[in-house]
């Protein structure tokens, strides 16, 4: 099952920790958002593979409710 | 009575008109940015439009509710649900005990607000409940709320199912874009013609380093006329320096060459010039911008600016609601 | 200058700035307060509440009691009947406060700056020599020989603007440029011709080169001087800076720890700007202390 990890916030993408092909766990920060000075960590809520990073490092004025990042299971 | 679950971003109490009287010893009125979806929410659950609630911004909070009673949520639409049924926002609603409700992030808008009945029951601080947690003042231990805290709320009684008529809301723009009213001064004599009219012509981007202390906007270099340079050298060396003054609410306040709009937290004073001010009547629209969003500002002469305060004032009232 | 006629700007829906002239003297500040003293005296109907500033005022209004005109009108009628600022007496409390110059908290702060931001000259010595005193010790002579008029409050809650009232102990000092990312809280500076007190740990621009353990800022009332306000602080409040050693800081310390402090502030004394003046033209200002 496919997880689409979705902005929580509009804002600046402060740093991108993951990239195709990383393996993940719950709880795991897949990228941190900044708005309004404050520092916002996403998190994955699912074991799996990065699938897909849509979002970069250092992009501004990114919508909340974006899809940022894909995650397949680990089933090939 | 709150059991506060999740905290959301920063979600903080605040009362309207806020911490009046204490401007000249720095104390701003904090209150909140969007004092018209704010008064709504409170008319609906039968509060006086002024009572204590909650400003929620960007993501909401979740929060359990100890008692039955009669909420309601306004602004931007955070998706809030009940125990994860979806309920509407701009209308007062009914909560049992034991019951969460949940907000979530906001697609259209940034600020929304929870008023319960009875209104938030916290100790006022120099005569208000609202939160300016730089100082440590208000709020909940003067602070914005926290995992596992227990926000107090008076009695109240209130009726669920009244609405505000949907014509009477602050109209959130979809398009990213807002027009803001602005009154020339005090310090509009410093930026010379090429500079006004650069100003009023840019679609100025609200930078995402920005919040209740100061909204920071991105765009042109300002040009300024004699008196910015033609000055004592206590003023300071910048062109945009001047002998520390007081700031209103609402100045565009440049720092050298970054104009920053303070907003309900902002500072008092300070040495740089404000050659504009956006009036009260216009905060709602700031209280509702977002990041990368473009701000064009339009001029209104004090007048035109009061009118349009007391008009949003009238619309705060028994009669918007159904 | 002074302005022969004070300047009334708009500032938003809500407030007038009333500028008294443009450059750092305390005659523009005396009228200042003068008119703020008289408005809150006069209860001015549909003023919310005033904030003096170096050289000038702002007002806070109500539209819905006062238009921006009437008020105009108002403003004008008092600042003529208070006449020429020579006749204005304030209420004016003085505060002891026990500082120590040359401190070691403030020193780590610079040399903390020096090593991450940028080298510069350690902030006393730095001060004396742009003012043309012999030393740092001389800076402390003449920084602490004067009574400091608070001028202003603000930017931060309580934070105050003062400026020295003897003319023979005015220095300036150019502002850190980056400003520092962090102060010590009770740090006693120098921004302009303008001292300042920090309340709290926070960011600055001054030269910092004393700091004082007295609290000046209170939200928990451990103090009787904090009954009716969470700040020290008023306009028109004098500050006398007392010099301390670090054992007399240290035990000052302690009795603010255990609540036993006691604030030493004088309560009876009005300030007279015409004696003010009277007595500044008899001082030989060329001469240090």
């Amino acid at each position: 099952m496919t997880e689409e990890v979705l902005t929580q916030v509009p804002g600046n993408v402060w740093k991108v920790l993951v990239k195709p092909g990383d393996k993940v766990k719950p709880d795991d920060v897949l990228f941190i958002l900044e708005v309004m000075k404050t520092e916002v960590p996403h998190v994955a809520t699912q074991a799996g593979t990065v699938a897909a990073v849509h979002i970069g490092e250092g992009q501004e004025g990114v919508d909340a409710g974006t899809v940022a990042v894909t995650i397949g299971d680990h089933s090939p | 009575m709150l059991e506060v679950i999740k905290p959301g971003l920063e979600t903080s109490i605040q009362d309207y008109p806020g911490r009046i009287g204490h401007w000249a010893q720095g104390f701003p009125p904090s209150g909140p940015m969007d004092a018209w979806s704010f008064r709504l929410a409170n008319l609906l659950v039968g509060n006086q439009p002024g009572a204590a609630g909650l400003e929620c911004q960007f993501v909401g909070p979740s929060l359990k509710f100890q008692r039955d009673t009669v909420i309601a949520v306004s602004g931007a639409d955070m998706k809030p649900t009940l125990d994860g049924q979806a309920i509407p926002i701009w209308e007062s609603v009914a909560v049992k005990r034991g019951q969460t409700l949940a907000l979530s992030f906001a697609t259209v808008g940034a600020r929304a607000y929870i008023a319960v009945a009875g209104g938030i029951d916290t100790e006022p601080s120099l005569g208000s409940r609202s939160t300016f947690h730089k100082a440590g003042v208000g709020g909940m231990d003067g602070h914005a709320l926290k995992p596992g805290q227990v926000v107090p709320v008076g009695n109240g009684s209130g009726k669920a199912g009244r609405r505000v008529k949907p014509d009477v809301r602050p109209p959130i723009p979809t398009d990213k874009r807002w027009t803001v009213e602005v009154v020339a001064g005090p310090n509009d004599d410093w930026v010379d013609e090429a500079g006004r009219q650069r100003f009023l012509s840019t679609d100025w981007k609200l930078s995402s380093k920005s919040d209740r202390t100061g909204f920071r906007l991105e765009g042109p270099q300002w040009t300024f006329t004699g008196k910015a340079y033609n000055k004592a050298p206590e003023h300071g060396s910048e062109p945009s320096n001047i002998i520390d003054q007081g700031y209103p609410v609402g100045a565009i306040n440049l720092a050298g060459q970054t104009p920053i709009i303070l907003v309900n937290d902002g500072p008092s004073m300070g040495g740089f010039i404000n050659p504009y001010t956006v009036p009260s009547a216009a905060f709602w629209k700031l209280g509702q911008s977002k990041p990368a969003e473009l701000l064009r500002f339009k001029i209104v002469t004090v007048e035109e600016a009061q009118d349009l305060r007391r008009s949003i004032d009238e619309l705060c009232s028994e009669r918007s609601i159904v | 200058m002074i302005y022969p006629e004070p300047r009334f700007l708009p500032a938003g829906d809500r407030f007038v700035l009333i500028e008294f002239g443009n450059e750092m003297n305390l005659e523009l500040n005396f009228m200042a307060q003068g008119l703020a003293t008289e408005i809150a005296e006069q209860r001015t109907n549909g003023v919310i509440e005033t904030a003096p500033c170096f050289a000038s005022l702002l007002v806070h209004y109500d539209p819905d009691q006062i238009s921006f005109r009437d008020l105009g009108k108002e403003m004008k009628a008092l600042i003529r009947s208070l006449g020429p600022s020579d006749e204005l007496v304030l209420d004016s409390r003085l505060f002891y406060l026990p500082t120590m110059y040359r401190d070691p908290w403030t020193r780590a702060c610079v040399e903390d700056y020096c090593n991450k931001i940028v080298k510069k000259e350690i902030d006393p010595d730095f001060v004396a020599r742009i003012n043309g005193l012999a030393d740092a010790e001389q800076l402390v002579r003449v920084h602490s020989g004067t009574e400091y008029w608070v001028a202003s409050l603000g930017f931060w809650p309580g934070l105050p603007f003062m400026m020295a009232l003897d003319p023979r102990c005015v220095i300036t000092a150019p502002k850190y440029n980056p400003p520092r990312t962090w102060t010590p809280q009770g740090t006693v500076g120098m921004g302009g011709a303008s001292t300042a007190i920090y309340p709290v740990a926070t960011p600055g621009g001054y030269q910092i080169f004393a700091r004082t353990p007295v609290p000046i800022w209170d939200t928990e009332k451990r103090f009787p001087v904090f009954h009716d306000s969470v700040v020290l602080f008023r306009a028109g409040d004098r500050v006398k800076f007392v010099p301390i050693g670090k054992e007399e800081f240290e035990f000052i310390e302690a009795k603010v720890k255990e609540r036993t402090y006691i604030y030493n502030v004088v309560e009876y004394q009005k300030f007279s700007v015409r004696n003010y003046k009277a007595w500044v033209k008899v001082l030989e200002t060329a001469k240090r202390f």
